[in-house]
């Protein structure tokens, strides 16, 4: 600690930088002060003091622990980002992660997405289209098919479905939330905590209800990892239906693709 | 106030609905409404009607809670009825409470009405989720067939379900999600799940641990304990011999080796001299020398029987250490020509 104080007071030296790290230093305990973001200036003079080898290896710590924590698929925040891997680096904070998006764009085809630009957190997704019918390699995780369920059914609701309607369809699946499902364990809690903290989806409560009751919502990864053109395509498939009889998801669908497939032509 | 605008949130609502009779429902329900505010004051005193009111409307609120799906479904006219229910109560409205809970019906009632409307604006397109159900249950293999065999109590699915059948959904779509691969080792790492089940088998063993832990020092006290005990109970035995090899010939004096010595065990021989010690110390016994500068022992007389201070001399308290080994033990056997140990073993050990 202290010496971390010492390293900062010995690369500080205007007194506005010099109130930035004695604010970092402390416990990072005030939102507030753990997101101003220094500016270029600053940044700019804080890696001339670091050689680029060692600006390059906090960017490989800091793509090791993603990789690891992107396991559990809760967003990254930057607070946790800082205090567990970037520590005395927070000055370059900015030029860490532009080289840590890089790698995982270049190396590992994989894109780093901001999904709370307030908070800062961050998700990666595949860059690369899954082809259906292709071998998987890896194994698949049937909460894959129940978070399709509960998307799907989110979706062709036009954004909003009521918690009760969700039971109601899952009920039909044979899942019930208060009774243990022999793959899901506690499917209430997977649906409403584990998909919620993955930020699959938005749990909201309705107000003027009581008891309360929830709408779900698609969650900010949802919006950014999930094709509403893929998954009308198959909803249709089962129908055995044109995903165009669905006019209003149709469209929505396929304007929501065609800005998807502009930021991804941009690779 | 909210009598006020109810009518209004009310028309709303039913425009949404887009049902003409309904509309004109409302409009008769207007002038029911502004009929009783011209009558209002007349029934004040009815407080048991004022609470059948309050207690019907909050029936109400609740039953259309509880049916929503079915106040949803564009096939029957549901809503229409519950709203000509909470029609006929507010006739009789004329207390704050009563409105208050008429205008949070009117909420609940124009929230559903808001929603059955979009269902209608694009009936065609609404998606019907018992066949959407139906659909994906068919797809991930349900045998319709085999309902009967396998008992799925509680559990609405009509049929047989396969155990991979979320395996077979997930699969199909994860094509929809552009999920990045998870992070995995070639040759395995920890788990994710382990740590729980390795913290709950440190708690089981934990507890037999303290037990042990707690024994270890009360067994050495009870030993402890009873070795004092055991101590203290021969020390009495030989008090008692003592005593009555003195009661049966008091004028002749116990030669003390005679007393302690057993010609059949050294050791006896030590602890026998060890619980004598005890007695000198306390002052139940004494040992004085004879003119052959032997050493006699006598109990000491309770009350009254003490012996002259002279006899013992000034110096009372004089401590001495008497050691013995085998060979001093043999020549003191053969010296006293001792046969029998005047303390006799304890049988029990």
């Amino acid at each position: 600690m202290s010496q971390k104080k010492r390293l900062s007071k010995t690369e500080t030296s205007s007194p506005s930088e010099q109130r930035q790290s004695s604010t970092s230093g402390a416990v990072c305990e005030d939102e507030d002060a753990m997101f101003t973001q220094p500016s270029t200036s600053q940044v700019q003079r804080s890696l001339e003091k670091l050689s680029p080898s060692q600006v390059d290896q906090k960017a490989a710590e800091v793509v090791k622990y993603i990789l690891v924590k992107d396991q559990k698929k809760i967003p990254m925040r930057r607070a946790d980002l800082v205090k567990h891997v970037i520590k005395e680096y927070r000055n370059v904070y900015p030029e860490i992660m532009k080289r840590v998006a890089h790698t995982f764009d270049q190396v590992f085809g994989l894109k780093l997405v901001n999904t709370d630009t307030k908070n800062q957190s961050y998700i990666l997704i595949n860059k690369l289209e899954a082809t259906a019918g292709a071998p998987s390699f890896n194994s698949v995780d049937p909460k894959m098919g129940l978070l399709f369920v509960v998307l799907s059914v989110i979706f062709m609701k036009k954004g909003v479905a009521r918690e009760s309607l969700m039971w109601n369809m899952l009920g039909k699946l044979g899942i019930n939330p208060i009774k243990q499902h022999e793959e899901f364990g506690d499917v209430k809690k997977v649906i409403t905590d584990e998909f919620v903290r993955q930020r699959y989806l938005e749990y909201v409560p309705i107000p003027h209800t009581e008891p309360p009751q929830h709408n779900f919502l698609w969650g900010p990864r949802a919006e950014v990892e999930v094709s509403k053109a893929k998954i009308l395509q198959f909803v249709a498939e089962l129908h055995d239906r044109d995903p165009q009889s669905w006019k209003h998801q149709y469209t929505e669908a396929h304007s929501s693709q065609d800005s998807q497939a502009s930021s991804s032509s941009q690779r | 106030m909210e009598r006020l605008r109810r009518p209004s949130a009310k028309e709303q609502a039913s425009r949404q609905d887009g049902t003409t009779r309904h509309n004109s429902r409302e409009q008769q329900r207007c002038n029911e409404g502004s009929d009783f505010d011209s009558t209002n004051g007349q029934d004040d005193n009815e407080r048991g009607v004022r609470k059948e009111i309050r207690s019907k409307y909050r029936d109400l609120i609740d039953s259309v809670h509880r049916n929503r799906e079915d106040l949803l479904s564009p096939s029957n006219n549901k809503l229409t009825e519950v709203l000509e229910e909470a029609d006929k109560l507010f006739v009789n409205v004329r207390e704050t409470s009563e409105a208050v809970l008429d205008s949070k019906f009117v909420v609940v009632a124009t929230d559903l009405n808001d929603e059955k409307a979009s269902q209608m604006r694009d009936e065609d397109s609404a998606l019907d989720l018992t066949a959407f159900a139906e659909h994906l249950l068919t797809f991930m293999g349900l045998n319709r067939l085999e309902s009967d065999g396998e008992e799925q109590s509680g559990d609405q699915i009509d049929g047989y379900l396969p155990s991979d059948a979320w395996h077979r959904l997930a699969r199909r779509a994860e094509d929809c999600f552009r999920t990045a691969p998870t992070f995995r080792y070639m040759l395995g790492s920890f788990h994710a799940e382990p740590p729980p089940p390795k913290q709950r088998i440190e708690r089981q063993k934990r507890p037999p641990g303290k037990e042990a832990k707690r024994i270890m020092p009360t067994q050495l006290k009870k030993m402890e304990e009873a070795e004092q005990e055991a101590t203290e109970k021969e020390v009495e035995r030989i008090l008692a011999c003592l005593k009555r090899y003195h009661q049966d010939d008091p004028s002749s004096p116990i030669p003390y080796y005679e007393f302690v010595i057993d010609p059949d065990s050294f050791s006896r021989t030590i602890e026998n001299m060890f619980h004598t010690s005890f007695l000198i110390r306390d002052g139940l016994a004494q040992i004085c020398l004879d003119q052959d500068k032997l050493p006699n022992i006598a109990p000491v007389e309770e009350v009254g029987m003490e012996i002259p201070v002279d006899a013992v001399g000034s110096d009372n308290r004089n401590a001495s250490i008497v050691s013995i080994s085998p060979k001093i033990w043999k020549e003191l056997i053969d010296t006293f020509d001792i046969r029998d140990a005047m303390i006799p073993p304890l049988n029990n050990q």
